[in-house]
This record gives structure tokens, sequence and C-alpha cells, in this order.
């Protein structure tokens, strides 16, 4: 029993991380329909921007990671401006495409700058276990599920009740009403690509102290799984993005403990075609609504 | 000259839409633009709004020309446009939506009034206001889409079919309200296929046939014209 339960709490500390990535594709999604395949590279940006505020300028790790995921913001926002808004109307596979293309742009930006060797992540914070009765929770895994539960939810204040998130509501629901109202959309376009490229890199920190070897492919798998976490929970849909980051984490982590740590990627993939088959508008998603 | 379209000129691709359509909407008039489907009638008023992009032509909006600007800032200028089919928030609440209507204004700015007097003149707004807009009937969401029109306090209000798809008894609603906001100084350029209501409200009409316009004038000289009456108005 007591097993299960470890085997439960660490699959929500990797799909916390799974989930705040996924925020990243289905806010982008709901706000511009494309899917941004370059978020997954945001994580490894992030992971290298902190190594090197860390160990090279050494700052202390609150404001490295701080400013790692300023870096990303802005390189979010950057990215859009420079490759995706040209292409704003342009037939939705040629931004598909370009989403690979500044994927493979800023793998081998890295590359170049950092060399493709994998590097160690250097945790320079200890955080002490949590025992809750019986049960011993590494203080990491608590830190991260808590970092992400909270992060959720202030974005999900932020999308309620702020003039900026109703702004992105309203664009993601129908772009040409909302700029009827007077709503900027180059402006609500970029605070979306801030803030979901500011999740991955608070993603990417959380994960790289779980996997302290960063190497600049490491984005693909856990973006991969996160872009998979949206799908399942509902594209667009952000309280969707997190249950399917969630549950891809559990899934994934009750795979390696009960049936084999080989066949875990296999399986998280494997939901992937049965939800496409089963449901493909995910388990939050709605029929595209009718005009009354 | 409140609103001016000069020779406007717009394309759908390679496919033209507006031939030269030149028309004029003074301060405090009801102008109508009428015609059959397929006319132009929304795509004009997607270009003056800014969601589309002219290939020829001038708009000017109390003197200044505002056909290259985005459309954030023609509604910023008080050019408001409630659009064809409603084009309400439905996911969002009855309140949300109205508070997008009154986004230009700012965060800070005390809409107290503003909301009252939306929901004087529709109080079915105010029993429903927590509830999402989807929800709401097709009357209801006609009378959102122009009360959110309403918040941003507009000078020139333009209505792209707002009879489209209501109960006769509505559309006679929706008709009293129109001649309400003239009452209270909105200028009003209204585009309709219901011809014979909107003349009955407009001071003057422009007739357009496949993006061209083919007959204008004052409203009440269309409705005594035997041909027009036949030819546009289908009596």
């Amino acid at each position: 029993m007591n097993t299960l339960i470890i085997q439960i709490i660490n699959g929500l500390h990797v799909g916390s991380v799974y989930a705040l990535i996924a925020l990243g594709y289905t806010m982008v999604y709901g706000i511009v329909k494309l899917i941004n395949f370059a978020h997954g590279d945001v994580i490894m940006v992030g992971a290298y921007i902190t190594l090197s505020l860390l160990s090279s300028a050494a700052l202390p790790f609150g404001i490295a990671a701080g400013l790692g995921i300023l870096f990303c913001a802005a390189l979010g926002v950057a990215v859009e401006r420079i490759a995706y808004k040209p292409l704003r109307n342009a037939p939705r596979i040629s931004s598909l495409i370009t989403t690979i293309g500044v994927s493979y742009f800023l793998q081998n930006a890295v590359q170049m700058i950092y060399s493709p060797t994998p590097r160690p992540f250097p945790i320079r914070i200890n955080i002490p276990a949590v025992a809750i009765g019986s049960l011993r929770i590494s203080g990491l895994t608590f830190v991260t599920i808590l970092v992400a539960v909270l992060l959720m939810i202030a974005l999900e204040a932020f999308v309620r009740r702020t003039r900026t998130g109703k702004a992105m509501r309203a664009v993601s629901e129908d772009l040409q009403a909302a700029q009827l109202m007077g709503v900027n959309i180059n402006t609500t376009i970029s605070v979306t690509f801030a803030i979901g490229a500011a999740l991955a890199a608070v993603g990417a920190i959380l994960y790289s102290t779980a996997y302290p070897s960063i190497s600049p492919t490491m984005g693909a798998m856990p973006g991969l799984k996160a872009f998979i976490a949206a799908v399942l929970g509902g594209i667009g849909i952000m309280p969707g993005a997190m249950l399917g980051g969630f549950l891809m984490g559990v899934a994934e982590s009750l795979t390696k403990g009960y049936i084999s740590t080989q066949l875990s990627d296999a399986v998280v993939f494997g939901i992937l075609i049965v939800v496409l088959l089963v449901k493909p508008s995910g388990i939050l998603g709605r029929h595209a609504s009718e005009k009354v | 000259m409140m609103l001016s379209v000069n020779d406007l000129r717009v394309s759908y691709g390679a496919i033209q839409a507006i031939h030269g359509v030149s028309f004029s909407v003074d301060k405090g008039e009801i102008v109508t633009l009428i015609g059959a489907n397929g006319a132009g009638k929304s795509t004009i008023l997607k270009t003056i709004s800014g969601l589309l992009r002219p290939k020829a032509g001038v708009i000017m909006f109390e003197d200044a020309p505002i056909h290259s600007l985005e459309p954030h800032r023609i509604v910023k200028l008080g050019l408001a446009q409630s659009p064809e089919g409603r084009r309400i928030f439905q996911q969002m609440t009855v309140m949300e939506n109205l508070e997008m209507g009154a986004f230009i204004r700012g965060n800070r700015a005390n809409l107290s009034s503003v909301y009252d007097s939306v929901f004087r003149s529709f109080p079915r707004l105010k029993e429903r206001r927590r509830q999402l807009a989807g929800t709401l009937s097709g009357g209801e969401q006609q009378m959102l889409a122009i009360g959110r029109a309403l918040m941003g306090n507009p000078r020139l209000l333009m209505l792209d079919e707002p009879s489209m798809g209501l109960s006769p008894i509505l559309v006679e609603e929706i008709f009293r309200i129109i001649r309400q906001m003239s009452a209270d100084g909105i200028t009003i350029l209204l585009v309709e296929q219901n011809a014979q209501m909107a003349l009955s409200v407009a001071n003057r009409a422009y007739v357009l046939e496949t993006g061209r316009v083919v007959k204008e004038g004052e409203a009440s000289s269309f409705m005594g014209d035997e041909a027009v009456r036949r030819a546009y108005l289908g009596l």
C-alpha cells in the first residue's frame, strides 16, 4: 500500500512538471491555434541559462532561477514576434513547420554555445524530507508539487480576474470579436507566450533538479510528454492541461513501478493513441459549441 | 462629416468583393446599407473596423484617415461595431462580456453608471448578469451584443444585421432600441437585410449590389419608389 502511495506521489512530482509545461502548449493553442513545438526547447534553454548563472556568475539559486525564468519569458515573446507573427495569416501548416524549425534552431544554438556534452545541474538547495504519517516524501518532491499547484492557482486567478486575463479568454474564444472590443491582440499574444515560456522555465528548473543532467536535446522528451498531457486534458483548456499533466506523471510512475521502466514511455505514448481514438477533444474537451 | 468612405475596394485573395464604394455618415444620422446577401455589406463594416485591409480607397473618421490603423486603435477613436452573428463571448458571463465592451476604458474607470444605463435599456441582461452568455436566448444575445458595444461609449456605432434570426416582436424591440440610441446622440450605421425596417428608422440609405452602390438617397424616398420596393425590398 505504501509503495503504491509513494509511486503516486512520485508520479505527481513529475506530473506537476508536465502540467506546468503543458499549460504553455495549451494557452498558446487557445490564443493562436498553433502547436508550438519549440516550447519543449524553452525548457532546455531555461536549464542552461540557470546553469550558467549558477556556475559562471555564481549567483544564489533563487536569483539565478528568477533570471532564467525572465530570460525564457523574453525568449518566448521574441520567438513569437520573429518567427510566428509574420505567418499569422499563412496556412496553419507553415506555422507548424516553423515551430519545428525554431526547435532545431534553439537546440543547435545551445549546442554551439555550450557543446553537445551533457552537464550536471548543480543543486545547492537542501530541503528536508516531509513526513506524513509513516510516509517520508522527499523535500524536492514536496516543493515541486507545491510550486506547481500554487502557480496554477495564481494563473487561474490571473485569467479569471484581471483585465489582461479576460482579454486572453476573449481572444481565445473569438479573435475578431476581441479586436472589436479594442483588445490589442499583439500584446495579448505576447503576454500569452511570455507566461507559457515562464511556466516552462519553472518546469525546467524543477525538472533539472530531479534529473540533474542537462543537454541540448533534453527538452524533447518532457516537451513531447507535456504536449500529450495537453491533448489528453483537452488542448486549449487550461484545467485540462493541469489534469493531463498529473495523469501522465502518475501513469508513467505506476508503469515504472509495477510493469517495467523501459515500457513507461511506450505507455505514455499509448495514452495519446487511445485518447485520439476514443475522445480526440480530450478529457475536458468540448465539442465545437453550436450557435443558438 | 463623421464617417466618410471614398472609393473603397476590398478583395479576399484574388476575388474582389467591393468595387469602389463611397458613402458617408453625418453626425447624429442613422444611415443604412441595404442589399441582398453577398452584396458586401459586412465586408464594408469589417474594413471600417480594421479587420480587413482595403486594397484601395480612403476611410475618414472625424477628419482623420483610419484605413491603415489596427482594429483596437479604431475602437479607441469611438467607432464601435456590433458584428454579424452577435459574436458574444459564450464562455464568459454576461457581466464579463460587458466588461470586455468597456475594455478601452482601462482598469480604473468607474463603470457603474455605464452598467446602469445599459441595464436600463436591457433589463433582461441585469437579471442574467451572472449567467454564461452562451446560455442566453437569441434575442438576449443580440441585446448583449449591442449592450457590449455601448459599454465603450462609442460616438459611431455600426450594427451588422441586428435583427437576424429574431422573432417579429424582438425585431420591433431592437429597432425601438436603435431609435433610442440615436435619440441619445449616438450616430448609427446600420447594415440590414430587413430593408423595410431599416428604412423606417434611417435618415438616409445606400443600396448595395455585388460590391457597388447602385442607389442612394433619403430613406423615405425609397419607401415610395415602386421600382426600389420591388427590386430591393421584396415588397
